[in-house]
């Protein structure tokens, strides 16, 4: 198991490097230029071709990009950002914090509803209130982030005042933001949850448990869950990025200064060295958490945990 | 399933079921105001700055050496320089400061911080183009400070005082802290930042103008519309400038003040002159008279732009009602295509649009298929919308642009100097050029304005731009805040206000 | 296989779905749905959903308008009836392509292992740690913006997710007893991974793609605002609903009306899903 986890973190350096260079050459290519895009349409070339020359942004693609990777490795420097002129990191710093209380408490939320739920409808398969968590589920996953925000920004900030519209100063901050992330992404959990539960109570070895006579309950926790949590576990550490995604509506929503709006903003704005901070911020902080998720699958999967233990071979 | 399809509905009603409420708030005795801002500041740099949110911050924490009114027709107003004048040939402006002005960490504001000031924001890429024609700047004595020119520049005095005066010694001693946490001149110090979120002030005791009566500021970063409205109906934001989609909703909660401000951004159509049809005259003051200006307001802007088709603003110095306004005409239009000898109905091709301005091309699109001209619309990320605009790779779009300060200014969209940039029309004439260059070195007020008279009566003749209207600026603010009226351009001072 | 016997096979497969009474409603939501992207015309020409009727701008729902009127006083009964045209042709090619792609790259990464699976895994790993919306910024870039753009740019900012979830469905498939009796036999790896491997595996994708449509159909109207939606004037649900949103407090309705449509064929969508899961469940053919 330690050789398969420091194999792993091994291929994330190219994993890294590959992000790297796709998002560097991706951002080179898209049109405009830092310089231009900061002073406007009104502004003098000469003015343009200065700022440009000031962030380097003169240089060809290769000398910036190995520029780039070198500070980053040898002076641990995410480089200074175009639009701000401080350094990435600091911003990433304070901005990174909400993000990630928004993501966790979300993830938290949503799995719980989705799960519990899941498992909830696969039991009672076809009865009354399976339909009704699949529709409810289902209908808040329809509706787009934004205007599910709105709502609640409606309901509970402006007609009854019982908590704020903006900001992240407090927990309380912190409600309607997870509520919209994680009410939009249950469903998917549930739904999930819901079919790989069935999948496993119909499979033999669970047939066979029953026909030895071990409990309805014993059943599910003990045998079904364990199998079926797989596909889930899958989701839920992609689930990570998704809550991201959604964070950002959410963030745009309730004005809550996260990487999400961050990213955004210098995406369009062409700000470079931001761009590249926080994808590979995040980039690190994600291959941890699938690596995480896949350490976690060998757990509950047992043959899966064999196969790893033999070299990462296939059995043939 | 009926308790689905029931719940279905009740979703459906979600939207419908809401009456708005408002929170009553007492406000008598306030003495802090939250403003709401659309995106956080980059910086606070007093002259690396680009964005309107940093400028209407730093308008808090900066003053001037003089306060203009942006529309052209009044006298400065003395601020830290208390009176100026102008040598007889046009190349010497003299400022006389006052001697009681010190900035927020108590050291007096000296003739050698505005000399470093001026020249500061002279060498700024992104604001230094505001002063052009400056040669020198010298203080003479601690309370005189003279800037030389090479030639005489009518619209000097308009440049000359938009850079804040910051200190010099500050500077020197930490450039970092100089950015961070700035010591400004202004009715209002800086206290802290929170990256994204917001910016607090307070009242600087010492303001030599007098004690503001506002004594907490709070900017706050709100970037959705509809936040933001529901964010000042709470209470939670005292001041914002708001889009004229959450107008009606504001205007009916009797808690809520809304103010229109003319400005001098201009909504337009740009026609690729290099271009055919566009080369013809005809064709495009066919396109003047196609499109429904009034219908375009009402649908682009909830009615909240001043229809109007001259690129000079109606309450900018230089405009005149006798220069010519294009009115929706079709018939005219049709006319005047057959005359140019275009048989309807003509593909024009595309209208490039960016996702901001797509309405507006959408709306263009439907008038000029009216008369028998067909565009289809393209629509592009902004940045590479920019490029194609500025490179001249488009036939026609529709967007919104500002070249506010003085008329001068409006150069930009026509002269040779300026294609590539703002001249999008790609309009090139030498009569026009040898306007501008006259405007700019006439320092007789009446003579200028005639010259500016000819060239924006050349303009509409010409129809080099089809011009739609001018959008207003809207703030809205809680009714116990008491705002003076806010002048063209809608830069506000909170150091004006009080509750 | 002859021909009597895929008809039974057919029949035995209508017979289980026939039996799950929300499937078969969800079935009728969605002919509903797909009978009015195809008779579209005959509804309503499409001219009634571009014409600009200035003085009828943001009316609400009427006999002459059934949805209202947008702000441009175009007629939102027409608008939304062909913009099912355009979402659910998003929708489906969407999840399609990155079905067959996520279903190629992740079954063959699951079922391989070893370098295949190494290769594909880390090349995935690279994609999921871009965010989507540069991936989409990207394509937009190089190809510039029209309805197959946009397709390709859902598409692709969906991919890895996609074969991270096929490739972990098959990884535990393939150490299934009949897969293991299956290869004993000496049956090709192809063989293998689409007659055995996939559909043993397709509770889980099946569900994942139903769910996916509506959101696809969703992220096209996100995308609207990075200038990559649709060209106007053509309508598309997503688009009419993030147009709309501006409208929020004036005119409610421009909001419900094309998120009412959105949910519902979302709804049909999954309901359908759902019973092709329980149909086409290999156990439960006995």
């Amino acid at each position: 198991m330690t050789k398969y986890v420091v194999k792993r973190i091994l291929y994330m350096i190219p994993v890294l490097l590959g992000v790297a260079f796709l998002v560097f050459t991706i951002l080179s290519l898209t049109p405009g230029d830092p310089g231009s895009i900061i002073l406007g349409i009104t502004a003098k070339p000469e003015d343009i071709a200065a700022l440009n020359a000031e962030f380097g942004y003169d240089q060809p693609f290769f000398v910036r990009f190995f520029q780039y990777i070198g500070d980053i490795l040898f002076h641990f420097d995410l480089g200074t950002s175009y639009s701000t002129r401080q350094p990435v990191i600091d911003t990433i710093l304070a901005r990174f914090p909400n993000t990630l209380v928004l993501a966790l408490l979300s993830m938290c939320v949503s799995s719980l509803i989705g799960i519990s739920l899941g498992i909830f409808s696969a039991v009672r398969q076809y009865s009354v209130m399976d339909h009704v968590c699949v529709v409810v589920a289902l209908v808040f996953a329809s509706m787009p982030g934004f205007w599910l925000g709105l709502m609640l920004l409606i309901l509970f900030s402006l007609k009854l005042g019982w908590l704020p519209s903006f900001g992240a100063s407090s927990l309380r901050h912190f409600i309607l933001p997870t509520l919209t992330v994680s009410l939009t992404s249950a469903a998917g959990l549930l739904r999930l949850t819901r079919s790989a539960m069935l999948e496993t109570i119909r499979q033999e070895y669970i047939r066979t448990a029953k026909a030895k006579g071990a409990s309805n309950k014993r059943v599910i926790w003990k045998h079904a869950l364990r199998n079926a949590l797989l596909p889930v576990v899958t989701t839920l550490g992609g689930g990570f990025g998704a809550s991201l995604g959604g964070a950002i509506i959410a963030e745009t929503v309730f004005a809550m200064p996260g990487m999400g709006t961050l990213m955004t903003t210098a995406i369009r704005q062409k700000d470079i060295p931001t761009v590249m901070g926080a994808t590979l911020f995040l980039a690190v902080l994600f291959s941890f958490v699938i690596l995480f998720v896949d350490i976690l699958y060998a757990f509950i999967d047992p043959r899966i945990k064999a196969k790893y233990q033999n070299g990462g071979k296939k059995r043939e | 399933m009926k308790k689905a399809l029931a719940l279905l509905a009740a979703a459906c009603t979600f939207t419908m079921a809401f009456s708005f409420g408002a929170c009553a708030e007492e406000t008598s005795g306030k003495t802090d105001l939250v403003i709401a801002v659309d995106a956080d500041v980059d910086t606070l740099h007093p002259t690396d700055f680009s964005t309107t949110v940093e400028m209407n911050i730093l308008n808090q924490l900066y003053d001037t050496l003089m306060y203009l009114n942006p529309d052209g027709n009044h006298e400065p107003e003395p601020r830290i320089a208390e009176s100026y004048e102008i040598s007889e040939d046009g190349l010497d402006y003299t400022f006389h400061l006052r001697n009681d002005v010190t900035f927020h960490d108590g050291t007096p504001v000296t003739a050698e911080d505005v000399v470093f000031s001026i020249e500061l924001y002279k060498n700024s890429e992104y604001q230094g183009s505001q002063i052009s024609m400056l040669s020198s700047v010298e203080a003479v004595d601690d309370a005189t400070v003279v800037c030389h020119l090479d030639t005489p520049y009518a619209p000097f005095l308009k440049g000359i005082l938009s850079p804040y005066i910051c200190s010099k010694a500050y500077y020197e001693a930490d450039p970092e802290a100089f950015v961070n946490s700035p010591v400004g001149s202004g009715p209002y110090k800086f206290v802290s930042r929170s990256t994204g979120s917001s910016i607090a002030l307070e009242a600087n005791e010492e303001y030599y103008r007098g004690v503001p009566t506002i004594k907490q500021i709070s900017f706050e970063v709100i970037p959705d519309t509809a936040t933001k409205a529901i964010a000042l109906q709470t209470g939670e934001v005292g001041f914002a400038e708001i889009d004229s989609s959450v107008l009606a909703q504001l205007e009916a909660n009797p808690q809520i003040t809304v103010t229109e401000v003319p400005t001098s951004s201009f909504c337009y159509v740009s026609m690729n002159l290099e271009k055919e049809p566009f080369d013809n005259v005809l064709v495009r003051q066919a396109i003047n008279y196609a499109i429904n200006r009034e219908n375009l307001v009402a649908v682009c802007y909830d009615g909240e732009a001043e229809v109007n088709s001259n690129i000079c603003a109606k309450s900018r110095s230089g405009y005149s009602d006798d220069q010519l306004q294009y009115t929706y005409d079709p018939e005219k239009a049709k006319e005047l295509l057959e005359e140019a000898g275009i048989t309807t109905p003509y593909n024009l091709g595309e209208i490039l649009a960016a996702e901001k301005y797509s309405n507006l091309a959408t709306v263009v699109q439907n008038d000029l298929k009216a008369v028998g001209l067909d565009v289809t619309i393209s629509v592009k990320e902004f940045n590479a919308y920019i490029d194609d605009l500025t490179s001249g790779n488009y036939s026609i779009t529709a967007l919104n642009m500002t070249l506010e300060g003085d008329t001068q200014n409006l150069e930009m969209a026509f002269i040779t100097d300026y294609i590539g940039t703002a001249n999008n029309a790609r309009y090139s004439d030498p009569e026009m050029d040898e306007l501008f260059n006259q405007t700019r070195s006439e320092t007789d007020a009446d003579k200028r304005l005639e010259l500016f008279d000819q060239i924006f009566t050349k303009a509409q003749e010409e129809a080099i731009y089809a011009v739609l209207c001018n959008p207003l600026t809207l703030y809205a603010y809680n009714s116990g805040l008491k705002c003076p009226e806010f002048a063209f351009e809608g830069n506000y001072f909170v150091y004006d206000f009080a509750w | 296989m002859n021909k009597s016997r895929k008809h039974a096979q057919l029949a035995e497969f209508w017979r289980r779905y026939r039996k799950n009474k929300t499937a078969v409603l969800g079935l009728i939501l969605l002919i509903a749905i797909v009978g009015m992207a195809l008779f579209a015309d005959l509804i309503v020409p499409y001219e009634k959903c571009i014409e600009q009727v200035g003085i009828e701008r943001l009316q609400g729902p009427s006999t002459a308008h059934f949805f209202g009127t947008d702000e441009y006083g175009r007629d939102l009964f027409a608008r939304i009836v062909h913009g099912s045209r355009y979402s659910l042709l998003i929708g489906l090619a969407t999840s399609l392509m990155a079905l067959v792609i996520g279903a190629v790259l992740g079954a063959s990464a699951g079922y391989f292992g070893g370098v295949v699976d190494n290769v594909i895994s880390r090349i995935i790993d690279v994609f999921m740690c871009v965010p989507p919306i540069l991936l989409s910024l990207a394509v937009v870039a190089a190809l510039g913006t029209n309805l197959r753009n946009l397709i390709i740019a859902i598409t692709v900012s969906c991919i890895p997710g996609n074969v991270r979830l096929i490739r972990s469905v098959v990884l535990t498939t393939a150490e299934q007893d009949y897969v293991e009796a299956a290869k004993s036999y000496g049956t090709s790896n192809a063989r293998i991974i689409f007659r055995y491997v996939l559909p043993n595996a397709m509770g889980p994708i099946i569900v994942n793609t139903t769910m996916s449509i509506s959101d696809m159909m969703l992220s096209a109207a996100g995308l609207s605002f990075i200038g990559m939606g649709i060209q106007p004037p053509s309508p598309e649900w997503g688009a009419l609903l993030s147009n709309a949103q501006t409208y929020l407090f004036s005119a409610p309705y421009m909001l419900l009306f094309p998120g009412m449509f959105i949910l519902l064929s979302s709804l049909a969508f999954n309901l359908v899903g759902d019973g092709l899961t329980d149909a086409l469940d290999p156990r439960l053919r006995d």
